[in-house]
């Protein structure tokens, strides 16, 4: 019972702060139909700013420097829609992996000028660095911290999505654009809100698990790679379809490890063959035309 | 090829490849005339540089067949595969392992590599092809890395992260012409059969896929027996590529097989110009002494790289190749105008605009 705890918090956790990067990825996608291959540089960029902003410090600061890094980063994601990514909105898929893949490479460079190769990391407040005890398991009190984030968000994302106006813009934005532009939408100050929100998504995930990783140059590719995984499971554009199948992939991982640490790593993406071999659309996607 | 012999419609399917010269009787002559002088520039470089420089070129000219078996997908089927690393990686990894668990000769290695490149190319294309645009694009990319996950894991049989690396070549490919020359010749004999492919009814019906999926089908082709033929063919090539890959550095390692390594034959070919069968080739090159020469100068390969890309992709998505071709449209309309309205000059402005 007790390593059954241990285990499925650590999944929950890992599952939370993926889908907080699959969400902003698939939100996207969601309104401009476009995979961004960029969306890790955000992450990483969002960690790497953490680890500048929070330095050596611990208390109150930690959680100001998560706000802020988000921030920088939704306005370096604003640059970068207003720069290149409006461009390719509507284009072929390979114009569009291209010039994200593009964008990955120019921001993968400038990291690398800003914060050198090392690997660096960050100490959480003392208030949630430690553990308790739930049934004979230590648990780390962080993991719930993440937790708690990727619910808000997911909340947040329900309520804006299928609760508000701006919600059924968004999804109007690709359903219909022309009509929705003749009804009186900005439909390109629409994208410019959506590619934000996606980046500031990437930079809050990436500044929120700094305390339980390594933030190194490469964290970009490795986490595109995930968040592509989740999001082509449950579907392009879909967040109910992001939460389950990051549920799924974190699962995949757990289990991966605990049943055949050697084949662990591929287990994510056999579950990803699953899936598509039996609805190669994804789980709440809609097939393409 | 065989399998498109006995698909009627093949007279409806007249090409809209609009890249294609008008094959005047001048224009027929001047191609093989170029390939055959570019043929022996190549050979005369390789034989005078000096061996550093002739080992680039080599790399360069192996590139060069990876771009163009990689762009029979990308711009004969209109099927973006960014999973190419994984037949590149196969061929390399044959040779090396064939050396490292003494199962196969260097020789045997050359002409297994691409079967079995081929054989997986079977499977994982029957896999990916049952998705669509973006979906094929990036299910391949996570075929592409499951295949890197498992090289660099299994490390009892392919020696992990750091990979295989010895003398796995013959002494006689240590000679730089030697390898320089046997790496020319499998490619140029690759490239010919590639070309014949794209201009055989095979091709002809492949294009047509890429240009009008729907209506192809509607004429009762068999859609995706064509495109899992492309990916096995391409398959095929890839694993050729990757084997001379092994001739040129003597090691294989788990990058090779990943999503960054499967981009590489995309930006070659979309630099070069990806509706040409030969601006692949020019991509690969430009791509690679690009590379060579500013790694000598500055860090920032990733940056320059980045920018290149988004101007092209932007601005000319028909690559060099394409731009090439415009100029040289141009420059031909130009005269044409000058020759026949010479008192009205402002013609060649409100001409062909397609040159912008």
């Amino acid at each position: 019972m007790a390593q059954f705890l241990t285990e499925a918090m650590g999944t929950l956790s890992d599952a939370g702060s993926l889908f907080v990067v699959a969400a902003g990825l698939t939100l996207v996608f969601g309104a401009m139909r476009v995979i961004n291959l960029a969306h890790g540089s955000f992450y990483m960029y969002g960690a790497f700013l953490m680890t500048t902003f929070v330095g050596t410090s611990s208390g109150l600061r930690f959680w100001w420097s998560i706000l802020l890094a988000a921030l920088v980063v939704g306005a370096l994601g604003l640059v970068v829609q207003l720069g290149v990514v409006r461009f390719v909105v509507g284009k072929e898929p390979l114009t569009q992996l291209v010039a994200t893949f593009a964008v990955f490479y120019i921001l993968a460079d400038i990291g690398l000028h800003i914060w050198g190769d090392g690997a660096r990391t960050v100490m959480a407040p003392l208030a949630v660095s430690s553990s308790f005890t739930l049934a004979g398991a230590y648990l780390p009190v962080y993991d719930l911290v993440i937790i708690g984030c990727a619910v808000l968000v997911g909340l947040a994302l329900w309520l804006v999505l299928g609760h508000t106006s701006l919600g059924w813009m968004i999804r109007a934005a690709v359903d219909d654009p022309e009509i929705l532009q003749s009804g009186g939408v900005n439909l390109r100050r629409l994208h410019l809100g959506v590619f934000t929100a996606g980046a500031l998504l990437a930079a809050l995930a990436g500044a929120i698990v700094t305390p339980q990783i390594s933030v190194a140059p490469g964290m970009d590719q490795s986490i595109i790679v995930t968040s592509l995984l989740v999001v082509v499971i449950g579907g392009l554009g879909s967040v109910v379809g992001t939460a389950l199948a990051a549920l799924i992939i974190g699962i995949a991982d757990t289990v991966g490890t605990l049943v055949a640490p050697n084949w662990a790593a591929t287990f994510m993406y056999f579950a990803v063959i699953l899936v598509l071999v039996v609805r190669p659309w994804g789980l709440f996607g809609t097939p393409e035309r | 090829m065989a399998l498109s012999m006995n698909d009627q419609p093949r007279a409806a399917l007249t090409t809209t490849d609009h890249t294609a010269p008008r094959a005047t009787p001048a224009r027929r002559a001047l191609r093989p005339m170029a390939i055959v002088v570019g043929l022996i520039v190549l050979v005369v470089l390789g034989m005078t540089l000096s061996p550093s420089n002739a080992l680039e070129l080599q790399y360069a000219t192996s590139l060069a067949l990876f771009a163009v078996a990689t762009n029979l997908m990308l711009g004969f089927g209109g099927l973006v595969s960014f999973g190419q690393g994984v037949f590149y990686g196969v061929g390399a990894y044959t040779v090396a392992l064939g050396w490292m668990h003494h199962s196969l000769s260097f020789g045997e290695a050359m002409v297994v590599a691409p079967f079995l490149g081929a054989a997986i190319a079977v499977v994982l294309g029957a896999l990916a092809l049952r998705t669509r645009r973006l979906y094929f694009a990036l299910l391949t990319l996570t075929l592409s890395q499951l295949a890197y996950v498992i090289a660099e894991n299994q490390a009892n049989f392919t020696g992990g992260t750091n990979g295989v690396f010895g003398s796995m070549v013959p002494t006689w490919l240590l000679d730089p012409r030697n390898s320089f020359l046997f790496t020319l010749a499998l490619v140029a004999v690759s490239i010919a059969i590639l070309w014949k492919v794209t201009r055989s009814p095979f091709g002809l019906v492949l294009r047509a896929i890429r240009d009008n999926r729907s209506r192809v089908e509607a004429l009762g082709v068999n859609v995706f027996a064509h495109e899992l033929a492309a990916f096995v063919v391409s398959g095929f090539f890839c694993s050729v590529a990757g084997t001379l890959f092994v001739v040129y550095s003597q090691s294989s390692y788990p990058e090779l097989l990943n999503w960054t390594s499967s981009g590489v034959p995309i930006f070659m070919a979309v630099i070069g110009g990806m509706y040409s069968f030969l601006g692949p080739v020019l991509g690969a090159f430009v791509y690679e002494f690009a590379n060579h020469f500013l790694i000598q100068y500055t860090q920032d390969w990733q940056l320059v790289l980045g920018v290149v890309l988004l101007v092209i992709v932007l601005l000319r998505p028909d690559g060099l190749a394409g731009a090439g071709s415009a100029v040289a449209a141009r420059v031909r309309h130009l005269r044409t105008v000058r020759a026949t309205h010479d008192e009205r000059p402002g013609v060649a402005e409100t001409g062909e605009g397609d040159a912008s």
